[in-house]
């Protein structure tokens, strides 16, 4: 299916779902995207749940604590109900993603590809390097850090980063110059603009 | 600090979303037309950076930390317009591929964070320096963490007031404004202050390397 049909009705259904207020409405849901997601469901699953763990049980939890304390009974067909639409929200997500990938949604706007191209890979570069600072500066300390010491090592990590931005920036912009890709009008991109 | 999907209820965020559209527009709209090879790779770097700082654990006391947003940092660097653009795509780039955040929530978290939290760093710098400059970048970085803080708080507390059933159960979030404004700000007093020594400490960097502060880039 093209992937912009699919996009819409991606975002429709978050606002479908978003309306919906049935538990057993929103499991019927969850249950036929489980089914109709092939293979990859399992796997989904477990993203899903770990993407929303920490914030909706920190919610949904304090909510039963709330409701129990000062209405007499924890409410727990809230619970039920926003779990079961932000799993369907955060599944639907996830499968959307792994159907279409995020440059076949920009292939018509070729300064957005090359944009979030530019942006994804400088990103998996960072996690890697911020990774790297962590385990430096787990293994360099036998003590437990101070709270001066991971305050300059905060600091330290925003310096690099920066200058790292900033350079890598200047080497982006060369290789694009060298290449000429800003040399001919984008044909797609004036299209898209009409 | 950014809310998940299934929070916020469609009369929020449609009309959220509504607003942040004319503001991404605004925020573009210098940008457009000057989309070269020097601008494109700068703003990706830009969104990248946004995106690494919130990797940036920043160290509270009592041996925990929160995350650092570096909205205040960038605004101070690069403007208002840059650094809102910048967070909206880190945002969208964390709701579609880290599940991280949501996309119905994007245009909240994206006036709260991004362009609020930019605004206000701007503005309190500009309101400070003449006095003593390393004391504005500080106190604007602190307000930028705790006005976003402030405009999450009030959005999610908005949601009991706004959508419940016939019974009067809460829909979406459950808390009112007495509840989430203290469960969100007071935390952020703290992180606040780690994002304003991070955001003084590249500043001074950044000011010793000769880039100096846009004001609207």
């Amino acid at each position: 299916m093209n992937p912009r049909v699919l996009l819409f009705a991606y975002l429709g259904a978050l606002v479908a779902i978003s309306l919906l207020h049935s538990p057993a409405l929103l499991a019927t849901l969850l249950l036929f995207a489980f089914i109709a997601s092939g293979q990859d469901r399992l796997a989904l699953l477990r993203a899903s749940v770990r993407a929303l763990a920490v914030f909706t049980l920190t919610v949904g939890l304090s909510w039963l604590l709330y409701s129990w304390l000062w209405q007499g009974a924890p409410d727990g067909r809230w619970l039920l109900l926003v779990i079961l639409r932000v799993l369907l929200m955060v599944y639907l997500g996830l499968w959307f993603v792994r159907r279409v990938p995020l440059m076949a949604l920009l292939e018509r706007w070729p300064s957005a590809t090359l944009l979030a191209t530019l942006t994804l890979s400088q990103i998996a570069i960072y996690r890697r390097l911020l990774a790297d600072f962590r385990l430096a500066f787990t293994s360099r300390r036998a003590a437990p850090p101070r709270l001066t010491d991971r305050a300059r090592h905060a600091g330290a990590q925003g310096i690099v980063l920066l200058d790292k931005s900033l350079a890598a920036a200047a080497d982006a912009a060369q290789a694009l110059r060298s290449r000429g890709v800003f040399d001919l009008p984008a044909p797609n991109d004036a299209g898209a603009a009409r | 600090m950014h809310i998940p999907d299934g929070f916020l209820s469609p009369e929020t965020f449609i009309p959220t979303w509504a607003l942040a559209v004319g503001c991404w527009s605004w925020a573009a709209r210098g940008l457009r037309t000057r989309i070269d090879e020097t601008t494109l790779p700068r703003l990706a770097m830009l969104t990248a950076l946004a995106y690494a700082l919130g990797l940036i654990m920043l160290p509270l006391p009592g041996g925990t930390s929160g995350h650092a947003l570096g909205v205040a940092l960038l605004a101070l660097l690069f403007g208002i317009r840059l650094a809102f653009l910048s967070y909206s795509l880190v945002l969208l780039l964390q709701a579609l591929l880290f599940a991280a955040g949501g996309i119905t929530a994007l245009g909240v978290n994206a006036l709260a964070i991004g362009l609020a939290g930019s605004a206000t760093a701007v503005a309190v710098h500009r309101l400070l320096r003449g006095a003593y400059e390393p004391l504005a970048v500080v106190v604007a970085a602190y307000a930028s963490v705790l006005a976003s803080a402030v405009l999450i708080g009030l959005a999610l507390g908005l949601q009991a007031h706004i959508a419940y059933d016939a019974a009067g159960r809460p829909l979406y979030f459950p808390f009112s404004f007495h509840i989430v404004l203290p469960a969100i700000v007071v935390p952020h007093l703290f992180i606040g202050l780690g994002e304003a020594a991070l955001t003084l400490v590249v500043w001074r960097y950044a000011r010793a390397r000769g880039w100096t502060s846009r004001a609207d880039a």
